[in-house]
């Protein structure tokens, strides 16, 4: 899939932009704080409904604006399929096929995209949450009914919380409720859990070669999933569900006492070994990067295999984080197959090759100044 | 924007509408100004009127200018169900599909602790009472199909089950997360026969 082109309205500093998108590379050329991360972040927004940057949606809006609005047009199986986000302050749209989507989690999965960012670098080294998040935003978009049980999972959870601090306080003695919402948190935690279990088998299948060609089989790259509960990865639905229901039963009076839920897939953490070493704490910081490398080129064709297509691939200011060695494994990997936006404040940071072949546009403070090597 | 007083005080009571944003109660507002004096009288009895004489069936919570309502009063509907629901709109629209032909129960809510909301402040303790006449065979619970009306009903159905009166819930033929009273009458009508044993 790619994306065609893209319009934005009062998007974060871009007052009005239209533009027009190689299928394959597009390089995004400027000077720092001129808009590049936030062209990024839009086609990222058009595909997740959200951004990753902010859990604010009213920061996209322009300053001085009431709305903003992000439109596309992707290009998936031979269809033009026009993709729109809306934002106001009292809420968003999703748009898709003209038609308004009132269940985002209808709306997430057309447009597939992966994002490199420098962030992302920190995926082994940073917090458990930066790690749940990057399984959420994966499976979401493969399977965008896990979006549902996620969101669900949240709430009831919110809930819960609330009321292991009230009987924590003694302002209720009502246990009955809380049993309630123990089955309500188990129904969308099994689920959860079942899932990430199964992507992660998937994920780890695609990685473990990816990584292996980067380090030139040097290195053996596994994934073991880091459960708040004691469980095998490989449990099937009912044990899981079993599993947390007589963890839940057990610990129902140290979650009282603690006024919160101690247990569940908001708990949960990934664990990279690399030759059967931790890389979070033994790791160097290059095998840190090649492992969050190996993911992200993994991702790219889990999301291939499970959606039939390739994802559009976004690397805002990576490339020149990466040695030239990575950098033309990554390249590689993605040439010819993947549409890919690369963002950089110099052309001497890419590989002259890929440069050669790219569409490139220079922003400027919120706009398009210069468009060069148009020839598709 | 400088309106006189009188003008503002109404644009501002617009605004405590659902739905209505400040713009459309400034227009709402002098429209109201253009209007019939007669015209005028009548909107605001008709407001007042809504909210005094209409009181809560003392029975089942629904809103009624009578005391039990018509629904608890009319002989010919069927003690042995009763359907429970969130709010006196959920039980306009099951009117409306007239398949139903029970009695019902109003909560006034859902139970949410985030919202400090328990079961004793919606209708459960009343309906706990109601349950203990005999004639009583089964109550379906149509709360909302969201994470609060589902908790909601697992907690009746909790408190209930002991009694052994068969508890149904209205199944899901309703949009997801969406509410009750949104729901067209064939959804509803499907939901009804498709509720599913507690
Ligand atoms: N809501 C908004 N309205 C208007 N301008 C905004 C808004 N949000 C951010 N900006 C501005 O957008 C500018 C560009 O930000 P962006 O992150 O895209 O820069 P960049 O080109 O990626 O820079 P760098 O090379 O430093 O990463 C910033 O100067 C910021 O002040
Ligand atoms: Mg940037
Ligand atoms: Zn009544």
């Amino acid at each position: 899939m790619h994306i065609k082109d893209l319009t934005l309205t009062n998007y974060r500093n871009y007052p009005s932009l239209a533009v027009e998108f190689d299928p394959k590379v597009n390089v995004i050329i400027g000077e720092n704080a001129q808009g590049k991360t936030n062209l990024m972040e839009a086609i990222y927004v058009l595909a997740f409904t959200k951004s990753y940057r902010t859990t604010k949606d009213n920061e996209l809006i322009a300053w001085d604006q009431t709305f903003a609005k992000v439109e596309g047009t992707l290009f998936k199986r031979n269809y033009h399929v026009p993709l729109e986000m809306q934002f106001q302050a009292k809420g968003k749209k999703a748009k898709l096929n003209h038609l308004e989507q009132k269940r985002l989690s209808d709306y997430i999965g057309a447009l597939n995209v992966v994002m490199f960012a420098p962030e992302d670098l920190n995926l082994v080294k940073g917090s458990p949450q930066v790690r749940r998040r990057f399984i959420d935003m994966e499976i979401g978009q493969v399977k965008p009914v896990y979006i549902y049980h996620l969101g669900q999972y949240q709430k009831v959870l919110k809930q819960r919380n609330h009321l292991l601090k009230d009987l924590q306080r003694r302002k209720t003695t009502d246990t009955t409720m809380l049993s309630v919402l123990t089955d309500q948190l188990i129904e969308h935690a099994t689920i959860i859990l079942a899932k990430r279990f199964l992507f992660l088998d998937l994920l780890m299948n695609w990685a473990r070669p990816i990584h292996e060609g980067i380090t030139q089989h040097k290195e053996i790259l596994s994934i073991a999933y880091d459960a708040s509960i004691d469980i095998d990865n490989d449990a099937d639905v009912d044990t899981i569900k079993q599993r947390y229901q007589a963890v839940f039963e057990q610990n129902q009076q140290k979650e009282i006492d603690r006024g919160s839920t101690l247990y569940g897939p908001h708990r949960d953490d990934l664990i990279f070994y690399v030759n059967d070493r931790n890389v979070q704490t033994f790791g160097s910081q290059g095998q840190q990067r090649t492992t969050a490398l190996s993911l992200k080129l993994a991702e790219i064709e889990l999301i291939k295999n499970e959606v039939g297509e390739y994802p559009v691939l976004l690397l805002d200011d990576v490339l020149s984080e990466l040695d030239r060695y990575r950098q033309s494994h990554l390249l590689h990997t993605i040439k010819d197959k993947v549409q890919t936006f690369v963002t950089t404040t110099s052309v001497n940071d890419i590989e002259h090759e890929t440069i050669r072949q790219a569409r490139v546009f220079h922003v400027e403070n919120g706009s398009i100044i210069k468009q060069e090597g148009d020839k598709s | 924007m400088y309106y006189p007083e009188p003008i503002s005080k109404l644009i501002d009571s617009f605004t405590k509408l659902p739905g209505i944003g400040p713009k459309t109660a400034v227009r709402l507002a002098f429209f109201v100004l253009n209007m019939k004096e007669d015209d005028v009288l009548d909107f605001a009895k008709a407001l007042v009127s809504a909210k005094r004489e209409l009181t809560h069936c003392s029975v089942c919570g629904h809103i009624t200018d009578q005391d039990p309502c018509q629904i608890c009063t009319d002989a010919s509907r069927d003690d042995s169900v009763i359907c429970v629901v969130e709010d006196p709109k959920d039980v306009i629209a099951m009117e409306k599909m007239r398949e139903f032909n029970g009695r019902y129960h109003v909560l006034h809510g859902s139970i949410s602790p985030m919202d400090g909301i328990g079961p004793e402040d919606i209708n459960v303790p009343d309906l706990i009472n109601r349950l203990k006449d005999d004639k009583v065979k089964e109550i379906i619970l149509a709360t909302n199909p969201n994470v609060e009306g589902e908790a909601t009903a697992m907690y009746i159905s909790r408190l209930v089950k002991p009694s052994g009166i068969r508890i149904t819930r209205i199944a899901h033929g309703l949009p997801m997360g969406g509410d009750l009273e949104y729901a067209d009458e064939v959804t509803l009508s499907k939901a009804m026969e498709g509720r599913r044993e507690l």
